[in-house]
């Protein structure tokens, strides 16, 4: 763990176990870990490590079976499932390997949804939406459909929408893995920009250079920080 | 972008499917919509026919009903004490009986009718006139007995005002005994009640007890009562008082006893059938969200990740299903209403069926209540796919739709 000021999440003591027939299965057993501002980090390791499930639970989408977990101080346990959605909607932005974009959609509108669904004026959703599909390089593309999109423009979209309500911290599960290298190289390209504007990035990868562009490294065996 | 907007693009995104599922909820919303017209389509039908007669009280014998009829003893008296009563308006006798007309000269089996003998004050409520007269208040002394006939004879026996026909009832058992008796058409009417396989013949009461071959036996078996405007009950109970041996029916009561017996089957078999189409409904409904909400799991677990709420998924979900049974459910209006239409006339082409009388009758209240129980279904259907699309796991459901 690093930093001294307020930091935006902070988790100590993580665990999370899930039963199955043969027995409990811990798939984190005991991992502290703090994002600050302007941190980019990234986790790595082997499938099955556990990386994910501590990407979902600091996006308070997973609750830890013991540990426990803050959001900008406020302690995430304690919170209703309401108050963790209007997290997930306001302060954090969610990036998929599989994107995930609404196929009915056009990007503009995938864009737009999450802001809409905060609450933010008609106004000031179009002028952020326009902000977002400059920003990402996909003005011309604002009304295709995800089926009309290349992979990467598609995740770019993504990204977009994960920006939209300004959150404080981007996560990213593995992000560049639907992707070819170079294509991959670009996404890569655009986090370092989201990183640079302000934003927090956790970033799930096998990817080696989308980990190499980060400020700080964990690497996870066996559902354990092994290196940080 | 509200609920009800992408649940509409939700379902424009599979048109084909949609498609499938509007049609589905508009075969099964109009059969809905024709049961909700046959569960009371009768009874209206029924009403606007004994409405039209102008007539408020039905007396019966105490033992009968207004389908088992036998005769009420010394029904002339009751019909004279009636008719001084403060609170009757007027009152009339009705007689019924099978009988044969025949053509002078003609085929001697003739045409089977039904012979109706009523008092002068009947005239103008048991039939509508077409052409000639109606019965006289007195009959001349040695002329022929009046009648008034049926379109359908007028037509079948080629009859008009003026022509003769000759008259002999249906006794079992007795028809030797029974005379034949000329008569004159005086007028072609509609019957109120005739059915389309019937045919109608009215006379006096003295043309009746002629046809019967007797003087007039004093009986009837049915006495209609118009009473002064609001005076109904207190005339029953005036007739009550005079005849203890009469029922005194009014129209509600009728009604009443015709939906306890006569068209209670068709009520059963609407409810049956509006509970089976419900249950098709729902399980259609529910069918098509439920492999909706399966094939966009993966959706559903980003957009909560993403930070929807629970109720806003479900808010999506059940604006499809509304969409999905709003959309069906007008359709199933105009494409029910044909149905309806065509079913009313195989079914009035049942015997003995009154020619006015409709089984599928719209009313207002129909539409009510078919949105109603449309909407309810299209609700409940909408539960199982909610609560799976609510309550799934999100980061379990995103991993294996990863995986996969």
């Amino acid at each position: 763990m690093t930093g001294t000021g307020t930091p935006i999440i902070e988790g100590r003591g993580l665990t999370r176990s899930f039963a199955m027939p043969a027995g409990a299965v811990t798939a984190l057993g005991d991992v502290s870990i703090r994002v600050d501002a302007h941190d980019y980090i990234a986790i790595t390791g082997p499938s099955g490590c556990g990386k994910s499930t501590l990407l979902h639970i600091l996006g308070c989408v997973d609750q830890p079976t013991a540990g426990s977990l803050e959001f900008e101080g406020h302690d995430v346990g304690g919170l209703t499932e309401a108050e963790r959605s209007r997290i997930r909607l306001t302060r954090i932005g969610f990036v998929f390997q599989r994107f995930f974009l609404l196929p009915m959609l056009t990007a503009w509108e995938n864009i737009e949804l999450p802001q809409s669904e905060a609450g933010v004026t008609k106004t000031a959703r179009r002028a952020r939406t326009r902000e977002l599909l400059d920003y990402v390089g996909l003005v011309e593309r604002s009304d295709h459909r995800p089926s009309q999109l290349s992979g990467g423009e598609m995740q770019r979209v993504a990204i977009a929408r994960a920006l939209a309500n300004r959150p404080a911290l981007l996560l990213a599960d593995e992000p560049t893995g639907e992707l070819d290298e170079d294509t991959g190289a670009q996404i890569a390209g655009l986090f370092d920009r989201v990183h640079a504007d302000g934003t927090a990035i956790v970033v799930v990868t096998h990817n080696p250079a989308v980990a190499a562009r980060a400020g700080r490294h964990l690497a996870m065996k066996r559902g354990r920080v092994v290196t940080a | 972008m509200t609920a009800w907007g992408l649940a509409w693009r939700t379902i424009a995104r599979s048109p084909a499917r949609s498609v499938l599922a509007v049609v589905g909820v508009t075969v099964i919303g109009a059969l809905l919509f024709d049961m909700l017209l046959l569960s009371r389509g009768l009874l209206v039908s029924f009403h606007d026919l004994l409405e039209a007669q102008d007539f408020d009280l039905r007396i019966v014998a105490a033992e009968g009903s207004m389908v088992h009829r036998p005769p009420i003893a010394d029904a002339t008296s009751l019909v004279e004490a009636i008719a001084r009563l403060p609170e009757v308006q007027r009152v009339t006798l009705v007689r019924t009986e099978s009988a044969a007309a025949i053509l002078p000269g003609g085929d001697r089996a003739g045409v089977r009718v039904g012979l109706v003998g009523t008092t002068a004050a009947g005239t103008g409520s048991i039939w509508t006139m077409i052409s000639g007269a109606s019965l006289p208040s007195v009959t001349d002394a040695g002329a022929p007995p009046p009648l008034v006939i049926s379109t359908g004879l007028a037509s079948e026996l080629h009859l008009a005002p003026g022509s003769e026909l000759q008259l002999r009832l249906f006794r079992p058992g007795a028809a030797s005994a029974i005379p034949l008796v000329t008569a004159r058409v005086i007028g072609v009417a509609q019957f109120t009640f005739e059915a389309a396989d019937e045919y109608t013949v009215a006379t006096t009461m003295e043309g009746f007890a002629a046809a019967e071959g007797t003087r007039g036996s004093g009986v009837a078996e049915l006495v209609l009562v118009s009473s002064r405007n609001g005076a109904g009950p207190a005339a029953a109970a005036a007739i009550s008082r005079l005849r203890p041996d009469v029922r005194t029916l009014s129209n509600d009561q009728v009604m009443e006893q015709f939906n306890q017996n006569a068209f209670s089957y068709f009520r059963q078999i609407s409810t049956v059938l509006s509970s089976m189409t419900l249950a098709f409904a729902f399980l259609l409904i529910a069918t098509l969200l439920t492999m909706s909400v399966n094939q966009r799991l993966g959706e559903v677990a980003a957009l909560r990740a993403l930070g929807f709420p629970r109720r806003r998924i479900a808010a999506n979900l059940l604006w499809e299903s509304v969409l999905l049974v709003g959309v069906g459910g007008l359709a199933a209006l105009p494409v029910g209403g044909l149905l309806a239409i065509a079913l009313d006339r195989i079914l009035r082409q049942m015997p003995g069926v009154p020619v006015r009388l409709h089984f599928f009758v719209f009313e207002p209240r129909t539409i009510v209540l078919h949105a109603i129980l449309l909407s309810v279904t299209g609700v409940l259907a909408a539960l199982y796919p909610i609560w799976l699309a609510t309550r799934l796991p999100i980061a379990a459901t995103l991993r294996r739709e990863i995986l996969s």
